[in-house]
């Protein structure tokens, strides 16, 4: 099994695509305004004419560079790449003022070098088991799973939980268009053919994550980037080590732990990185003036996040995240179906990517130890050559997925709401999770009942069902328990 | 000179004439596509990639595979029905051409519109249990199934497997819970965790597990035994008449001429036969079955009103 995995990695092809993914991952994630999410939705048409193992490694490779990436524009300029980094950028820049960009760099690199290592150790131990276990899950588990996916991004995404719930019943209502998969009626398709099977996601995705970003990048397409700060000493000095690495084994686990809730992505595992280092130090008012632990922290969860997000993307088809999501629609466009199923039928491909993604992790620190100033020269591309760029990719992605125009006008149309969600500040992920995880939720509803003979208590027949009932209400009286506690700590 | 003159006039004439004439029998000329209704990656996609592959020879212009998808198929179909009748588009049809339009979820398409060239391939339903089922054949399924409610898990409400469950319900005389899924593999998955009594998908899809002695297949829904499974019986043999598969098919639009018909025929019944093709069908698990024009143009007919029939009795037509 090994062997035949090393063979599909192993190729010159693969690397190249491994490296060529995490680089180009790099450059958009410093690029701020251009997300992780984004740079994997636009990268995505091209690997349909890729094999599976070529497509799913270039897409991790972009994954992981750009979540990493987002740390450099932090650390320089204060402007965090990605909303991941946007923790990184509190202590990050503050170190960087103190003319230590370097050493900042260097502790963000190392740390989520082995942030993502760790993941990815998390994910070859429990995803196999996760997988036979995943056996278990029928139509009323996967209802309650959903459902809980669907309860987390509502009440931690975007600034406002009202919004966050706006937004993913958004992402629902969009999921409901198409041929019902229950009864196989039509539900708002206007008998317009392109509509039957529904508005297929990926155009969805680049338009609410690229194209938007375009729109908003055409606001201030003249005004001048920044100039990038000279840099020295990128590679940790020894008296860093021992807090690096300490560092990175508790927080890398944790953004795995994160990563592989649905719904919860990078940028939230930053910040409960961030909080939870803040509260377990020795000087928690030191922090926000340059503290290497506060780079390290956030820095190891956000990349622990990537192997994380992968557990129940390949074992339950759910995705961790909306990059996990993105690459379910790459390997269901290769034919793979993500689920127990793919580590029996296609258990090369699954070795593979675990193969893959401590290959991106190598190559991220290699390339962020050697070439972080090059990177950064990226910094100071100027708008009106990038966002053309961006352009002509939504649209030649967006095409190529079925060859229909129509796909094109979705993606259009999507970009324009994205705009809008952007200027409202409404946070476009709890959409796209709620495009993913609503069919989940009803169909399986549905089927639950169905199998059950119509017997409501089937949702709590067994005990992944109650342990997700749990899971939901701890979920929905946080918020209001964390509240409460406040109150009290204050008063 | 006067000579000279008529000549000049004359034999570009003819020669233009000729030309004209030559291109009428001059197919193919330019690039030719073979649009596929279903997603890169998929069978359909990688079949009739692997058909251009063999058949290119022929085709100095080249021929290539273009996805258009969408509609359970109905996109790319239609496409290809409303494409010049040129021989430059030749599209890859499948049962969902006369089943969707009973449906209501056909658009426009309409077998009728098309002029078949050949079915190349082939894949039947399949009544498949757990392995440590207490099922150990049809009839002990079919007799449980009169005082019990079996869940029987398909593909997708309306899609071929659907079908392949209520024909074998209909031809037995009893009644499933029919649990439709996202796609053959998700019915699988739920088979193997337990979850299901049978489902009915194709032989093909649960081959891998049966081999695995993880699931055993009662029978198969098909005219003769498979050549991957002699063991298993047909529902035929056993006395139920229901004969239900998926099959991929090329076709061209009506009005094409018949020169640009006959070349396209007898290139693919050519390439069928090569090593390679061959070889590529055995390796994924796709059973090569040719059905002639004539014989294809028969089965569309056959299967439009068995589908109608079907699909009306479902409660599913629109």
């Amino acid at each position: 099994m090994l062997v035949e995995a090393l063979n599909l990695v192993l190729q010159p092809s693969v690397l190249l695509f491994i490296i060529l993914g995490v680089a180009g991952g790099m450059c958009i994630g410093c690029l701020p305004g251009l997300t992780t999410t984004m740079g994997v939705a636009l990268v995505l048409p091209l690997t349909f004419g890729m094999d599976a193992t070529q497509s799913i490694l270039l897409l991790i490779g972009v994954y992981v560079g750009a979540v990493y990436g987002g740390s450099m524009s932090a650390i320089l300029l204060n402007t965090p790449g990605t909303p991941a980094s946007a923790a990184t950028a509190l202590d990050g820049y503050q170190m960087a003022k103190r003319g230590e960009a370097g050493r900042a760099l260097g502790i963000a690199t190392t740390s989520s070098f082995l942030g993502g290592v760790i993941s990815c150790i998390f994910l070859i131990l429990i995803s196999p088991v996760l997988a036979k276990f995943a056996l278990k899950f029928s139509a009323p588990e996967f209802f309650m799973l959903a459902m809980f996916g669907l309860c987390i991004i509502s009440s931690i995404s975007g600034k406002s939980m009202l919004i966050g719930l706006l937004s993913g019943t958004f992402g629902i209502l969009i999921a409901t268009i198409g041929i019902d998969d229950i009864t196989g009626s039509m539900r708002f398709t206007f008998n317009n053919m392109n509509l039957f099977s529904g508005i297929s996601f990926i155009p969805v995705m680049i338009g609410l994550f690229a194209m938007s970003q375009a729109f908003v990048g055409i606001e201030d397409i003249f005004v001048k980037s920044q100039t990038t700060k000279k840099l020295s000493h990128v590679f940790p000095k020894r008296e860093d080590w021992g807090l690096i690495v300490k560092n990175s084994i508790g927080f890398g686990s944790l953004g795995a732990f994160v990563g592989s809730i649905p719904g919860v992505g990078a940028d939230i595992a930053s910040f409960i990185a961030y909080g939870q280092a803040k509260s377990m130090s020795k000087h928690p008012e030191k922090f926000g003036t340059g503290l290497p632990e506060a780079i390290s922290a956030p820095e190891a969860a956000n990349n622990g996040v990537t192997g994380g997000a992968l557990i129940p993307m390949l074992t339950l088809g759910v995705p961790g995240d909306a990059v996990a999501a993105i690459m379910i629609g790459a390997l269901t466009v290769q034919g793979l179906q993500p689920g127990p199923l793919l580590f029996q039928n296609d258990a090369p491909v699954v070795y593979a990517i675990f193969i893959g993604l401590l290959l991106a992790n190598i190559c991220m620190l290699v390339l962020g130890l050697n070439s972080v100033r090059l990177f950064t020269k990226v910094l100071s591309v100027p708008k009106q050559i990038l966002v053309p760029i961006i352009f002509l990719l939504c649209f030649v992605g967006s095409y190529a997925l079925a060859n229909n125009v129509f796909d094109v006008i979705v993606m259009l149309v999507f970009g324009v709401i994205g705009y809008f969600f952007h200027k409202l500040e409404v946070s476009a992920s709890p959409a796209i999770l709620g495009l993913i995880l609503g069919p989940m939720a009803e169909s399986n509803f549905r089927r639950a009942l169905l199998m059950a003979r119509g017997d409501y208590l089937t949702f709590l027949s067994t005990g992944i069902c109650w342990t997700f009932f749990v899971l939901i209400l701890v979920s929905l009286l946080w918020p209001f328990a964390q509240k409460q506690w406040l109150k009290r700590k204050h008063a | 000179m006067k000579n000279i003159l008529s000549k000049l006039i004359f034999v570009p004439l003819v020669v233009a004439g000729m030309s004209t004439f030559v291109n009428a029998n001059s197919y193919p000329e330019g690039p030719v596509k073979i649009i596929v209704p279903y997603s890169a990656g998929g069978g359909s996609d990688s079949v009739s990639r692997a058909l251009a592959e063999a058949i290119k020879t022929d085709f100095p212009d080249g021929i290539a595979v273009e996805n258009r998808t969408g509609g359970a198929g109905s996109i790319g179909m239609s496409y290809g029905m409303r494409a010049e009748p040129n021989g430059s588009i030749v599209t890859m049809v499948a049962p969902e051409l006369v089943m969707l339009p009973h449906s209501g979820n056909g658009g426009d398409i309409d077998y009728k519109q098309f002029i078949p060239l050949a079915i190349v391939n082939s894949g039947y339903a399949a009544i498949t249990v757990p392995a440590d089922s207490a099922y150990k054949s049809l009839e002990d399924l079919l007799v449980d199934a009169k005082s019990n409610n079996l869940l029987f898990g398909n593909s997708g409400t309306g899609s071929i497997w659907h079908l392949a469950g209520a024909g074998m319900q209909q031809a037995a005389s009893v009644e499933f819970t029919h649990v439709p899924y996202k796609g053959s593999s998700a019915a699988i998955t739920a088979l193997l965790g337990r979850h299901l009594d049978a489902v009915s998908v194709s032989y093909a899809e649960v081959a891998n597990q049966v081999d695995a002695g993880a699931l055993r297949t009662l029978a198969v829904l098909a005219p003769n035994r498979l050549v991957d499974a002699p063991n298993v019986p047909t529902a035929t043999e056993l006395g139920y008449d229901v004969v239900i598969g998926t099959w991929r098919g090329y076709t061209v639009p009506v009005g094409t001429p018949p020169a640009t018909v006959t070349y396209l025929t007898d290139a693919i019944l050519k390439a069928v036969e090569t090593d390679t093709f061959v070889e590529f069908m055995k390796n994924t698990n796709n059973d090569i079955e040719i059905i002639e024009s004539e014989e294809f143009a028969n089965k569309l007919k056959r299967e439009d009103e068995f589908y109608k029939g079907l699909i009306s009795s479902l409660g599913l037509s629109q």
